[in-house]
């Protein structure tokens, strides 16, 4: 217990800092009429949302059980310049249909004062042109949401976990540095994700002066012969993979069938369940020479994670002892949702939607769970740009030291 | 350092030989779609979800009941045939009563393939990538420059052997034969005494069991999830390729979309894997519009 608090302390004093200040202000809120709806002088109410059911759950449960905690922790505080967070959960189940249907909900029928949600950048950016119309704030919570954040606008905020544009850059700056890589092999998606992961990749290895040989997939690829075959025949010192989870591990596998020795760094967007990867790939040789990116501010079972973590065993208990959690993705729903109490109480006790959306734009805070700092700008609407690597046996992580940040800016 | 006309060397032969490997599913598949549209006069459109079943099937055998691998596979083609055959009996067979046969079979065959998904997502195997349990090992197996695993060379002979056996059936069995004799002409086939509901509901049940052989032996190498079934497109694929209503034209097609697949994402580019085997269907319908192996062109219906 007193172990649990030591490391407990750090976290919770970067993270709730500006949370704290605004539960422990002497000034409360409680002018009687507001200007938005979802706001009374007692309550605030927040519109959460991720895929709780279907094939993606797995992205958004814990993620949102994480933002839930945070909110309930804030209201054990006494709340954000005394108002309550009152959540409405919605299951957007990773489609845009659903998660478009969703935010509708909220924003008409429940009358949230903002939206925080969204784990899957395309049915999250679905929602774009709805909230802009409404011109509500809207905090993704653990999608990258590329597609919504550039060109920036006023009221949508993400990439808190990390945006695809940041992905890239940040994996070709992390071979070029650890491993003095000169020509870097690259399999990416031909979808909208891989082109914007594929367009900072391709930005760094210029700005480093060296090349890189891209193969480009589609996600429901079943041979993947002739793309790892090619990439072997171009001889790369290293070979970066910033697929989903299924097609990372039928190449880590042909990767290995084919003698393929050179280092294999998979970025985030294939790492959800490395037990699994490593089931799925068959065999922990094809590890022997291999690095996953993460988001967070240290290894899952590092000392600077603990915090979160402990935390979620004491909200969650019966949750905490299936296997497999708190999933990897869980802590990125804390940082969202600070993104969203820090947000409310730097508004001050009368926030209107307009000066939390403009407190945004602007925003930047330590939440002392991810890579580097949550932080937005005028030209930017993504969050966190930051990442970590570990060498990964198959079996453990080892953190390789540094935080590598993405150099690339948006030019309007 | 190898030159180039080396590795386009290498290309070739490891794309022909991976290429026959997947093309041989395929070629399985494209089998069990070509014998009920010859039967039942529609597509099977539930064909990728009986795969799919199949092999969540022959996974849930193998190990969350640990049954042995001899016990588990002959237990899952056994279900997949007994299931695709009580399909027909108790949905496809009601159907046949009423008019507009075709779209409504097609619409039956939807909603199996939407219900198969729905189960299988409930049971929660389906929400993460699986692997499937391979018989035969990982080591390489050096054809030629090409490298393929062990596994790939079973699942090619297996595939192969089991399209021999149902040459051998169709041609030379009693039951066969009255199969070929309902998909050539039922009404003669029922005037010469084969009972046509039986024989349709055995080549259902066969379709079922071929879909399943097929998805236990690829599984290990694509990896399972819910969404699995999209591969029998390919299935498909091969089918309007070989002429749909051929037999060997399917196994032939199958053969040339698996090459295809992988020379063009060796040769062009791999963003072009997916739509290789569409360009080749719009090829071959241009210029043989009854696919490689089908017959003339006959105008049923006016």
């Amino acid at each position: 217990m007193r172990r649990m608090k030591a490391f407990a302390l750090p976290g919770l004093i970067a993270g709730l800092a500006l949370s704290t200040a605004a539960a422990a202000f002497p000034i409360k809120a409680g002018q009687g009429t507001y200007q938005d709806p979802g706001i009374t002088d007692d309550t605030i109410k927040i519109g959460l949302f991720a895929p709780l059911s279907g094939p993606a759950r797995a992205y958004g449960e814990d993620p949102l059980n994480a933002a839930r905690m945070w909110y309930e922790m804030i209201n054990e505080m006494g709340g954000i310049w005394g108002r309550k967070i009152e959540l409405v959960i919605e299951d957007d189940r990773c489609t845009a249909n659903d998660l478009v249907a969703a935010v509708k909900k909220l924003v008409e029928q429940d009358q949230v004062f903002m939206l925080n949600g969204g784990s899957c950048s395309a049915a999250a950016v679905a929602a774009q042109e709805y909230v802009l119309r409404n011109k509500v704030p809207y905090v993704m919570l653990n999608a990258s949401g590329d597609g919504a954040l550039y060109p920036p606008t006023d009221y949508i905020f993400g990439g808190i976990s990390i945006s695809q544009r940041a992905v890239g850059g940040i994996a070709v700056d992390f071979v070029v540095k650890h491993f003095n890589a000169k020509k870097i092999g690259y399999i990416n998606h031909d979808d909208a994700y891989g082109a914007w992961n594929l367009e900072t990749a391709e930005y760094m290895a210029k700005e480093h002066g060296v090349s890189l040989s891209v193969e480009s997939i589609n996600p429901n690829i079943t041979d993947v012969t002739a793309p790892m075959l090619k990439i072997r025949a171009a001889n790369p010192d290293v070979l970066i993979l910033t697929t989903y989870a299924r097609p990372a591990a039928l190449i880590l596998k042909r990767a290995h069938e084919l003698g393929f020795k050179g280092p294999i760094v998979l970025t985030v967007t294939g790492t959800a369940n490395l037990k699994q990867l490593v089931e799925n790939v068959g065999t922990k040789d094809a590890f022997a020479n291999f690095y996953v990116q993460d988001v967070i501010n240290d290894s899952p079972d590092g000392p600077k994670q603990r915090w979160i973590i402990d935390m979620y065993k004491k909200r969650y208990p019966d949750l905490a002892a299936k296997p497999d959690h708190p999933t990897p993705y869980m802590p990125y729903g804390v940082a969202s949702a600070q993104t969203v109490t820090h947000a409310l109480m730097l508004a001050g006790p009368n926030p209107t939607r307009e000066s939390v959306a403009r407190i945004l734009r602007t925003l930047t805070f330590e939440s002392g769970v991810m890579a580097g700092m949550i932080s937005f700008g005028e030209n930017d609407r993504a969050g966190q740009e930051s990442s970590i690597f570990l060498k990964f046996d198959g079996e453990t992580q080892v953190l390789q030291p540094g935080v590598y940040t993405s150099r690339w800016t948006y030019k309007p | 350092m190898m030159g180039d006309w080396q590795v386009y060397w290498l290309f070739l032969q490891q794309g022909i030989a991976s290429g026959l490997v997947t093309g041989s599913i395929y070629a399985l598949l494209a089998i069990a779609i070509v014998i009920i549209f010859k039967t039942t006069d529609a597509p099977n459109f539930a064909a990728g979800e009986i795969f799919m079943a199949g092999a969540y099937i022959a996974l849930y055998l193998l190990i969350f009941s640990q049954i042995a691998y001899v016990i588990a596979v002959p237990v899952t083609l056994a279900i997949t045939f007994v299931f695709s055959a009580l399909f027909y009996r108790i949905v496809l067979r009601r159907i046949g009563v009423s008019p507009a046969v075709a779209v409504n079979v097609v619409i039956a065959t939807l909603g199996l393939s939407f219900v198969l998904k729905g189960i299988v997502r409930n049971t929660g195997f389906g929400d993460v990538p699986r692997s499937f349990p391979a018989v035969f090992g990982a080591d390489t197996v050096q054809i030629g420059d090409a490298v393929l695993t062990t596994q790939d060379v079973a699942v090619f002979a297996l595939a192969l052997l089991a399209m021999a056996i149902f040459f051998v059936f169709f041609n030379y069995t009693r039951t066969g034969r009255a199969m070929r004799a309902v998909g050539m002409n039922p009404r003669a086939a029922a005037l010469v005494g084969i009972d046509l509901h039986k024989t349709r509901m055995l080549i259902w049940g066969l379709s079922g069991l071929l879909s399943a052989l097929a998805a236990i032996l690829i599984a290990p190498k694509i990896l399972m999830t819910a969404d699995m079934g999209i591969v029998v497109i390919l299935g498909f694929a091969a089918a309007i390729v070989g002429g749909f209503t051929s037999l060997p034209g399917a196994v032939v097609g199958g053969l040339i979309i698996g090459i295809v697949e992988n020379l063009v994402g060796l040769f062009v580019s791999t963003r072009a894997i997916v739509v290789a085997p569409f360009i080749v269907i719009m090829l071959v319908l241009a210029i043989r519009p009854q696919g490689l192996f089908g017959g003339p062109v006959v105008i049923k219906k006016v």
